[in-house]
């Protein structure tokens, strides 16, 4: 390989090992070369100089301790979140079996088969004029009381902060639907009986839901 | 130095391909111990490069205490971090990496505190205490007061390559450079050093530079 002092930085840099058999060769006829050769290796030997791998023998103690208590740590947070997460699970299932019972319970209710034949259910379940003011007269009082409750409720409904609150809002949700539905029937219908108390059944099922939310917040 | 003229020590250099595989095997095998929780683990590693981590960390920061603490903090940054460890790089040049950064965390952190203390802006470099003598205690002083003059950057890929014994691929990996510019740091590191330890005196002797 034919090399010369212009190729010494370069394969100082990065220089194949033949490269450097051929500047050692180039140096045994360049003083100059050899010369830096000579001061380059030397760097390598002196940097020997700073090289102490003595024995810490308290080091490793150390170290293996810190481990040990960092990895204990690790765990007993892990067991913590466990407990927390374990925790809210139960009541959110709780709080779902408690949706699902109330939705099953409205469903049965309001899909029930009448036994009775069609003019018996209309003499039973079609209110008089009188009852009926009456009727509208309480439960549009009830329904004010109601929405009092609902409006002290309010930043809990909006803002749930647990998995038992957020289930509370979605029953809500379910029981003002049907709410709805039922006063637009009652009202194409108003002396329906049958509807005016299954109209009740979902208000009173709201206003304990509502005080449920209020017992919860206290 | 030349690549032929490498120490035996240079670390991950083994003569033959049966040591590659085995000591890729047995950093594969120390991860997964690690990421398992294999306290162990983190003993055979303490065994396999513990002295050489205190002596990066020492070169780094200066001493002996400081140097014991990094590598304390490294041990406890990869059992932290292990799940986050992708295998881009061995596992114990992954952990070298972790090493290095603390090293740099420490000394910003000391700098912070000298800027506090003294309102000193000066760039932080490590002030070597004194150590045990070596072979050569005035030449080891002569390079640590030579190195104190180079780069942050420099002095690092010196101590890596030239005391340590790292190749350019794994200092490439440590401290997240190319290897081609660990090479070129190296060698403007090695001509700096030159300057300062051995001022010119035959300007003829220098040849093509």
């Amino acid at each position: 390989m034919n090399i010369d002092c212009k190729d010494r930085d370069r394969i100082f840099e990065d220089g194949t090992p033949a490269e450097w058999a051929g500047l050692e060769a180039h140096s045994a006829s360049c003083e100059g070369c050899a010369e830096e050769m000579r001061a380059w290796k030397a760097l390598s030997v002196a940097a020997q100089e700073l090289r102490d791998y003595s024995d810490a023998p308290s080091l490793w103690p150390r170290i293996g301790q810190a481990l040990a208590e960092q990895a204990s740590a690790k765990r007993m947070r892990w067991l913590n979140l466990g407990t927390s997460l374990a925790l809210g699970w139960q009541l959110a299932a709780a709080a779902a079996l408690a949706l699902l019972v109330t939705l099953g319970a409205v469903w049965v209710y309001v899909h029930r088969t009448p036994r009775n034949t069609p003019q018996e259910m209309a003499d039973k379940f079609l209110l008089k004029s009188p009852a009926l003011a009456e009727v509208e007269r309480t439960q549009a009082a009830y329904e004010q009381a109601i929405d009092k409750l609902a409006a002290e409720a309010k930043p809990q409904i909006d803002n749930p902060a647990t998995p038992l609150q957020a289930s509370y809002r979605e029953k809500l949700l379910v029981l003002d639907s049907a709410i709805d539905d039922l006063r637009a029937q009652a009202g194409l219908n108003p002396s329906n009986a049958q509807l005016r108390q299954q109209l009740l059944a979902m208000y009173q099922e709201k206003q304990q839901t509502l005080q449920d939310i209020l017992e919860e917040k206290r | 130095m030349p690549p032929s003229e490498d120490r035996t020590s240079r670390s991950a250099a083994p003569a033959v391909s049966g040591e590659v595989s085995a000591m890729a095997l047995e950093d594969t095998d120390l991860a997964a111990r690690c990421l398992a929780g294999d306290l162990s683990a983190y003993e055979r590693l303490y065994a396999l490069q513990g002295a050489r981590m205190k002596n990066v960390a020492r070169n780094l920061l200066g001493n002996a205490l400081d140097a014991e603490d990094a590598v304390q903090e490294t041990f406890l940054k990869v059992q932290r971090s292990i799940t986050s460890f992708r295998g881009h790089s061995s596992f114990v040049t992954w952990a070298y990496r972790i090493l290095i950064n603390t090293c740099y965390d420490a000394r910003r952190s000391r700098m912070r505190k000298k800027e506090v203390s003294t309102d000193d802006d000066s760039e932080e470099t490590p002030h070597f205490e004194p150590r045990a003598p070596g072979a050569h205690p005035s030449l080891r002083i002569a390079l640590e007061r030579a190195l104190a003059r180079l780069t942050k950057h420099q002095r690092d890929v010196f101590l890596l390559y030239e005391v340590e014994g790292f190749h350019h691929a794994e200092i490439a990996a440590m401290l997240e450079i190319t290897e081609t510019a660990s090479k070129n740091t190296l060698f403007q590191a090695k001509k700096n050093l030159r300057q300062v330890l051995e001022p010119p005196r035959n300007q003829s002797a220098t040849g093509a530079r």
